[in-house]
């Protein structure tokens, strides 16, 4: 997973190292009515992840070069965030479940860790849209691990 | 009451991604540290539902360093609490053995940065023909920016690691700050690549050779920053490429 966020392998070990070593020095503040141990490590590695993902981000928006001297053409990143996109939707069959939208904002959110704004912004959909969207993707999941479970 | 609890569970769903922003993101960790049960509950069981979704994802395993590093940096905290019995003085060889380890270290030190900062340029030169004779260099202009518009710079470099930066019109940093010099990777942090120092003509240039990266460098930047920065880039932008 530090790895599909990351994209970077070094990156990604220096995380994986971050997420052991917190644990480690955290063990004593997990608590089993909190949920699973794998679930509570997962989210700490995310939430990790996701804060280094938005301090990336802030940094290329702040490494963009607004005025153009060379006034020739800037680098279009389409293409290559729809290429990136297909082989994001390498999901297992729950996901395979979901319907494309749906999937998406899931997988923009989750593994890409953008906000709702964020993503609403990036496929120029309303707000609203994008949370229904959202919490339908996850209703979805609840319920395909509830069959599992029972 | 119910009506405006579903209010907040679907909130708690956005807000388990990690995605709810803005005012709701402020008014839902309030809403939560109030010690709202029936949220906590539903965050739990959404985090066990996300949880999974990693499994999803091709195994992948990390290099054997990460163990080994993971082990190093617990096993130094397990020894820091025993550390703090009161310190006892250290025996006077140990003193007299630190000062001349310090010494010869200053002087290996001082003799590389001797080396390093007069090396003859004709090496320096060479280096930049051989980077320039290989096709897979690439030349990329450096704009001025910020507080220095009329500065301008080339990069030479090559994805092995290898580059060089010349820059013209960039006053010299001033007193305590230095011009560091970053690449920066697609979807990564940037890498710190040296610093360069500008003469009177606002003339300067560095050779840099860095460990090859994972990511094709996208962006050349050169920051203004206190000395001594190095992790991450924190002052104004000076220099930058076009992203490409």
């Amino acid at each position: 997973m530090a790895m599909r966020m990351l994209k970077v392998r070094s990156d990604a070990e220096d995380l994986l190292q971050e997420v052991f070593v917190q644990v480690w020095r955290q063990a004593e503040n997990y608590r089993e009515e909190g949920g699973s141990p794998e679930a509570w490590i997962v989210n700490i590695a995310r939430s990790r992840a996701i804060d280094k993902l938005r301090a990336i981000r802030r940094m290329e928006k702040r490494f963009v070069l607004t005025d153009d001297p060379a006034g020739s053409e800037t680098a279009d990143n389409v293409e290559s965030t729809a290429a990136e996109f297909e082989t994001k939707l390498t999901m297992n069959t729950a996901l395979a479940n979901l319907p494309d939208a749906h999937r998406k904002v899931l997988d923009l959110a989750y593994f890409d860790g953008l906000s709702q704004s964020e993503i609403a912004a990036r496929l120029s959909e309303p707000l609203g849209t994008v949370k229904t969207r959202m919490r339908s993707a996850i209703q979805r999941l609840r319920e395909m691990l509830g069959k599992r479970e029972s | 009451m119910a009506a405006a609890h579903e209010h907040w569970q679907a909130q708690s769903e956005i807000y388990t991604l990690c995605a709810l922003d803005g005012q709701e993101l402020t008014d839902f960790e309030a809403h939560l540290a109030a010690g709202c049960p029936v949220c906590a509950a539903d965050i739990r069981e959404t985090r066990e539902a996300l949880g999974l979704l990693h499994r999803a994802l091709a195994h992948m395993e990390p290099s054997a360093s990460v163990k080994t590093r993971v082990l190093e940096q617990i096993e130094i905290e397990k020894i820091v609490p025993i550390t703090t019995k009161p310190r006892t003085a250290q025996p006077r060889w140990q003193v007299i053995t630190g000062t001349l380890a310090a010494g010869i270290a200053g002087l290996v030190i001082g003799g590389a940065f001797y080396r390093v900062y007069y090396e003859p340029r004709h090496r320096v030169s060479t280096a930049v023909v051989d980077l320039l004779r290989d096709p897979a260099t690439r030349d990329q202009p450096l704009y001025g920016t910020g507080p220095t518009p009329a500065a301008r710079g080339r990069f030479l470099w090559n994805e092995s690691g290898e580059g060089h930066i010349f820059v013209n019109n960039l006053p010299a940093a001033p007193e305590g700050k230095i011009y560091a010099v970053w690449t920066i990777a697609k979807s990564s942090a940037p890498r710190f690549v040296g610093t360069v120092k500008t003469d009177t003509l606002g003339q300067g240039s560095l050779h840099i050779n860095s460990p090859r990266s994972d990511q094709p460098v996208g962006t050349f930047a050169v920051t203004l920053e206190p000395a001594g920065t190095t992790t991450a880039p924190t002052g104004p932008i000076v220099l930058v490429s076009k992203p490409s």
